[in-house]
């Protein structure tokens, strides 16, 4: 697909044990991500998704294969070394936002922040610029009980990018939205991805939702199926991309 | 640092059910102070180190039995003792039977030798009063302070042990370096000896004071195998060992005492666990958030431990202050009728157990739920809504 792919899956299996039973999610999947790209991963229920999503952001270990994300061997690392490769690397964007409850918007946002060196005042000022980026400057001290879905989900997407990862990880982000917020979160998803080049890997059940992503990647009974790829980059209003644009490779 | 806010949002999750544990905790925390000052406080009335060349004896059967006071002649030969002085508890009342307090029929004169660590300060003119008049009696400082008394009044002592009433004139007090050891009241024996002539020629121990307090096991054994083939064989003791037994007489309070201890501190240990267990099983999702997003198992255990240890802190804290404010309570109450306890207080000592208490309190009620919640697989986590 690309020269240069931020996500190698080479024959990646996944089984899960339930007793003596294992149960395979993914069998043998072959894939390659550039960097730069926007996809979806779709597919119906128990197709392998949520799992390939899972071991691609280094929550979850493959059982067998190869899996180079970001130019790492994730199998190579061990848990703490995985835990660093995440902060570096990955941002998060879940389907039910899982804000923490205590911390106000601020406060929430800054927590990937506290595992760096950086100071106080080179924190504020990334989460600022982050929040600023999700038009919640004015609700920075709100916490996750006064605000909106759609202004939860993007604090949550605001935290997923305040550490500069190579890759957003979306689980299903829309899921929990009304057809305004959702369509509000998609396109400033759509806008990481072509203003500051963020790779983001989206699962989802939503085809008005995986129509945003440039490939969607169709799953079936933990194989890949087929990859459609969207040519209308003006389809959703966006502005031209540069001509630079990762995606233009893809 | 930059974790502590966190820590503490965590803290005040639900402060209702923070506030209910730290009080479960303050409340048992003061308990277990209270009940091991006692200990403490019982413990070192038997290891006075003021009573290291001080020999009790009394008769071999029991301390009830008397012993004839002619013993005494001999124990004054003896080339290592200082002073010996007949004592007989009392047990008077002053007034109303809750009116506690240790009083003793003794020898007047060699009280002043043979207490010499604890009447510190006293006037000799008054003690030469209460040696000449048959009458009369001494009195601690604090005593008379508690009872308003002032030296020249008259009080009556009835008697619990000897059925009489003691009418005597306070002829003199004394300071002492520890307010148990002003509570005391001392009259002449003679004048129980006078009212029952079946108590002539006898008492019921002797104090000896030994010149040296290296003397004291040579002198105890002579003393018994002089009289051990006596009509009244004696059981000689060293002034703590004979405190010891009569602290005793009250049970085996020490062991009472630990298993009430360990009774609470495991209750609150199953509460404490309890709670972190429940708050942190319904943060699972949170965890699994938070090492999704980088955080280390180390580093998640970490935090749940330092909320844990502050939890108990908290409530071990708010439980030694308290107990602090009881102490005085425990002072003005049970002070009174067990003079032991007039001296009551929460010794460095205890403080230093429920510090310790409370921390292992902190670390085991905590790093299980924790240890088990950090192992979950992060996914599992995510899913565990």
């Amino acid at each position: 697909m690309s020269g240069n792919p931020i996500i190698t899956c080479r024959s990646v299996a996944k089984s899960y044990w339930r007793g003596e039973l294992e149960i395979p999610v993914l069998q043998g999947l072959d894939l390659e991500i550039p960097r730069g790209g926007y996809y979806a991963l779709m597919g119906p229920s128990g197709s392998g998704k949520t799992t390939l999503l899972n071991l691609i952001a280094g929550i979850d270990r493959p059982s067998g294969g190869e899996l180079t994300v970001c130019g790492s061997d994730l199998a190579s690392l061990d848990d703490d070394e995985l835990a660093g490769w995440r902060a570096a690397h990955v941002g998060f964007i879940f389907q039910n936002y899982n804000l923490v409850p205590v911390l106000n918007a601020y406060e929430n946002v800054e927590l990937p922040l506290l595992l760096t060196d950086m100071g106080r005042r080179e924190r504020r000022a990334r989460v600022e610029e982050a929040l600023a980026l999700v038009s919640l400057t004015d609700r920075m001290f709100n916490y996750p009980r006064q605000l909106s879905g759609g202004q939860e989900q993007r604090v949550a997407i605001a935290r997923a990018i305040v550490s500069d990862p190579d890759l957003l990880v979306a689980d299903e982000p829309t899921g929990a939205l009304d057809a305004k917020n959702a369509e509000e979160v998609l396109a400033l998803m759509e806008r990481l991805n072509r203003e500051m080049g963020k790779t983001i890997l989206m699962v989802t059940h939503d085809p008005k939702a995986a129509h945003h992503a440039r490939i969607q990647i169709h799953l079936e009974k933990g194989v890949l199926d087929k990859t459609v790829e969207r040519h209308d980059p003006t389809h959703h209003d966006l502005a031209p991309l540069p001509p630079n644009d990762p995606r233009d490779g893809d | 640092m930059r974790f502590l806010h966190l820590v503490l949002r965590s803290l005040l999750r639900s402060r209702r059910r923070t506030v209910l544990t730290v009080l479960s905790l303050a409340v048992s925390v003061m308990l277990v102070a209270i009940l091991q000052s006692v200990l403490f406080t019982l413990d070192s009335f038997a290891h006075n180190p003021n009573a290291s060349n001080r020999i009790a004896v009394r008769h071999k059967v029991s301390i009830t039995n008397l012993i004839p006071y002619r013993y005494i002649e001999w124990l004054r030969q003896q080339p290592e003792v200082d002073a010996v002085m007949g004592l007989q508890w009392f047990g008077g009342v002053y007034q109303d039977p809750k009116n506690f307090f240790p009083n003793f029929a003794a020898d007047p004169e060699p009280i002043t030798r043979v207490f010499k660590e604890e009447l510190v300060e006293y006037s000799e003119a008054q003690f030469k009063d209460f040696v000449r008049d048959r009458n009369s009696c001494i009195a601690g400082h604090a005593l008379m302070e508690k009872y308003g008394w002032k030296v020249g009044d008259v009080i009556t002592l009835k008697g619990t042990i000897f059925p009489m009433d003691a009418r005597l004139t306070i002829r003199g007090t004394w300071r002492s370096r520890r307010g148990t050891d002003e509570q005391a009241l001392y009259f002449h024996w003679k004048l129980v000896e006078e009212r029952f002539p079946s108590l002539k020629g006898k008492i019921g121990n002797f104090w000896v004071r030994a010149k040296n307090p290296d003397d004291v096991p040579r002198l105890i054994e002579r003393i018994d195998r002089h009289f051990a083939d006596a009509v009244e064989p004696t059981h000689s003791e060293t002034e703590n060992a004979f405190q010891l037994a009569f602290l005793k007489m009250m049970g085996d309070y020490a062991s009472m005492i630990h298993a009430i201890t360990a009774a609470v501190l495991v209750a609150i240990l199953i509460v404490t666990a309890n709670t972190m267990a429940m708050a942190i099983r319904e943060r699972a999702t949170e965890i699994a958030v938070f090492r999704a997003m980088g955080f280390t198992g180390t580093q998640v255990l970490g935090l749940l431990m330092v909320e844990g240890l502050l939890l108990t802190v908290a409530g071990g804290g708010t439980g030694l202050l308290l107990s602090f404010g009881m102490a005085g309570a425990v002072r003005q109450t049970a002070g009174t009728f067990l003079p032991y306890l007039a001296d009551f207080t929460i010794a460095p000592e205890t403080l230093l157990l429920c510090a310790h208490a409370t921390m292992v309190l902190g670390i085991l009620s905590t790093f299980i739920p924790a240890y088990r919640a950090v192992r979950r697989p992060i996914v599992e986590g995510l899913r565990a809504l």
